[in-house]
């Protein structure tokens, strides 16, 4: 166990220092230089980032952890206890133990503190990211499902919608501004798509620019970061009701997720 | 006669209990952005007219245009020497710099810089209209309170949320308008 970790480390080091060596050129088409860097991976590593953080994910799953002493085998996403095919894409969902809405980072806290009995302070980040790149990766160019049915999950939904034209900060910005008003365009040099188109469909996901996994969560945060608002904390409802708002509209566009863990700029 | 009175005051201060409260979804909301976390929640206090444009999905009904400019212009400051134009030299680090204008993430500007965004109108040659009074106070006014001539714009504004000083305002709309300017560079 220790050594895998330790060979996980080193292979995302070597496959940083390459990915940093070879990205000095500049005004590059980002997606065909995530293609390239992808491409990169494979052939110097062999296996993807990505791909190491599910291993991880599936190791932490199937192991006896917290003090229940028990795996997480039992944790029900949506479509029975272990049923992992399939699952991200019918998330975030209302589940009737919790009585919430949830997606999937949170839903993977819920069963460590309900199934293995973790106190939610001791629940390690990485340790979710992992989680959530695992079951995640069961789910991958599945089309999205997210249909709000239940009256909790619509109450969500809304939510989602009215966080997503909240205009506030120094930067005067809501969601809306970049990802509706200026779909297809480019911030700098990132294009940006639109719910309808997508948006959110590639996480949770490696960002080479950054040699890290990021989820949903993360990427969210992120997008606040850059516009002068200081994220909300990690599980709490304004990620659940802004995900399954992007991934309810996702649906109605009639898109798949990519490849999970996805590898983007 | 004294009861009348006591119903009276008690009608007037729940009206104005009840007209001073969120309805229940908005009450909703903000329950969902404190479980955010106080700084979260800190900095996502809206100003009434950021509210209003939450409100109305960044369109504003016609019949309240007017109120809104009236009292976006009102929050517009000028520099103490009343120079709107300052140098341009300082202007262009202010419009590249991220931190500051940012300018070029929605503006192409200097043609040179690189992947300048364009969620904004062109500005290259911007110059091309003079330097009159009123096209400078226009470009002033503009960076400085976007809102004040356009309801909700996508464009932040700068001056009013202390991004850009009066001063530093003054050198961008230098940096736009100075035929010096590579803006106005002749091609
Ligand atoms: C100032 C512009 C801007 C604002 C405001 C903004 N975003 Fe983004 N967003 C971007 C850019 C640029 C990207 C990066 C696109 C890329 O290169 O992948 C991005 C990427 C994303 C992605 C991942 C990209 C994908 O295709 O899956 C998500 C999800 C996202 N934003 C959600 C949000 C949410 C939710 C909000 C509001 C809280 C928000 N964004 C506000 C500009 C913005
Ligand atoms: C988030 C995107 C965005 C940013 C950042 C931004 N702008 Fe704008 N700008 C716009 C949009 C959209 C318009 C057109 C609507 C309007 O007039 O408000 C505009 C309009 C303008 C105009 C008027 C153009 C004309 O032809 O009348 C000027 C001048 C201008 N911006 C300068 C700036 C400067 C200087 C900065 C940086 C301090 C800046 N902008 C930052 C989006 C942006």
């Amino acid at each position: 166990m220790r050594d895998r970790s330790l060979w996980i480390g080193f292979l995302l080091a070597l496959g940083l220092g390459l990915g940093i060596a070879l990205t000095q050129q500049q005004e590059v088409d980002p997606y065909k230089e995530a293609e390239r860097q992808r491409e990169l991976f494979r052939q110097t590593a062999g296996i993807l980032p990505g791909e190491l953080y599910a291993a991880q994910g599936e190791e932490l799953f199937a192991q006896k952890r917290g003090p229940k002493n028990v795996s997480l085998e039992a944790c029900d996403f949506g479509l029975g206890p272990g049923k992992l095919e399939g699952a991200l894409t019918q998330l975030p969902r209302y589940f009737a133990d919790t009585r919430r809405v949830e997606d999937l980072e949170t839903r993977i806290v819920s069963c460590m503190v309900n199934l293995q009995g973790f106190r939610p302070q001791d629940i390690k980040r990485d340790d979710v990211k992992a989680l959530t790149a695992y079951v995640a990766s069961k789910s991958t160019e599945m089309p999205i499902n997210v249909v709000p049915k239940t009256s909790q999950e619509i109450a969500m939904y809304n939510l989602g919608r009215e966080l997503w034209y909240h205009r506030a900060g120094d930067r005067d910005m809501n969601c809306a501004i970049c990802h509706d008003s200026y779909a297809g365009g480019k911030v700098r040099l990132s294009p940006v798509r639109s719910p309808r188109q997508g948006l959110s469909n590639e996480w949770p996901a490696y960002r080479f620019e950054a040699d890290k996994l990021y989820t949903l969560q993360d990427r969210i945060a992120f997008c606040y970061e850059s516009v002068g608002i200081h994220p909300p904390e990690f599980y709490s409802e304004p990620y659940i009701a802004l995900s399954i708002y992007m991934l309810a509209e996702a649906t109605k566009g009639k898109n798949k997720f990519t490849e999970l863990p996805g590898f983007t700029r | 006669m004294k009861k009348r009175y006591w119903v009276g005051i008690l009608a007037t201060l729940l009206a104005g209990f009840t007209l001073s409260q969120q309805g229940p979804f908005q009450q909703r909301v903000q329950q969902a952005i404190n479980s955010g976390g106080s700084k979260f929640a800190q900095t996502m206090k809206q100003d009434p007219d950021q509210a209003l444009c939450s409100q109305y999905r960044d369109k504003l009904p016609p019949e309240q245009v007017g109120a809104f400019l009236e009292r976006q212009r009102a929050l517009i400051k000028y520099p103490a020497n009343g120079k709107l134009m300052g140098d341009w030299k300082q202007g262009e680090a202010l419009f590249t710099n991220p931190r500051k204008g940012n300018c070029y993430a929605c503006h192409t500007g200097d043609p040179k810089e690189a992947g300048a965004g364009r969620m904004g109108p062109g500005l290259v040659g911007y110059g091309a209209r003079g330097t009159s009074e009123a096209v400078v106070k226009y470009t002033y006014d503009k960076i400085y309170n976007a809102w004040a001539t356009m309801p909700c714009s996508l464009m932040y504004r700068a001056g009013h949320h202390g991004i850009l000083t009066p001063e530093e305002t003054a050198h961008v709309t230098a940096f736009l308008l100075d035929p010096a300017s590579p803006v106005n560079a002749k091609r």
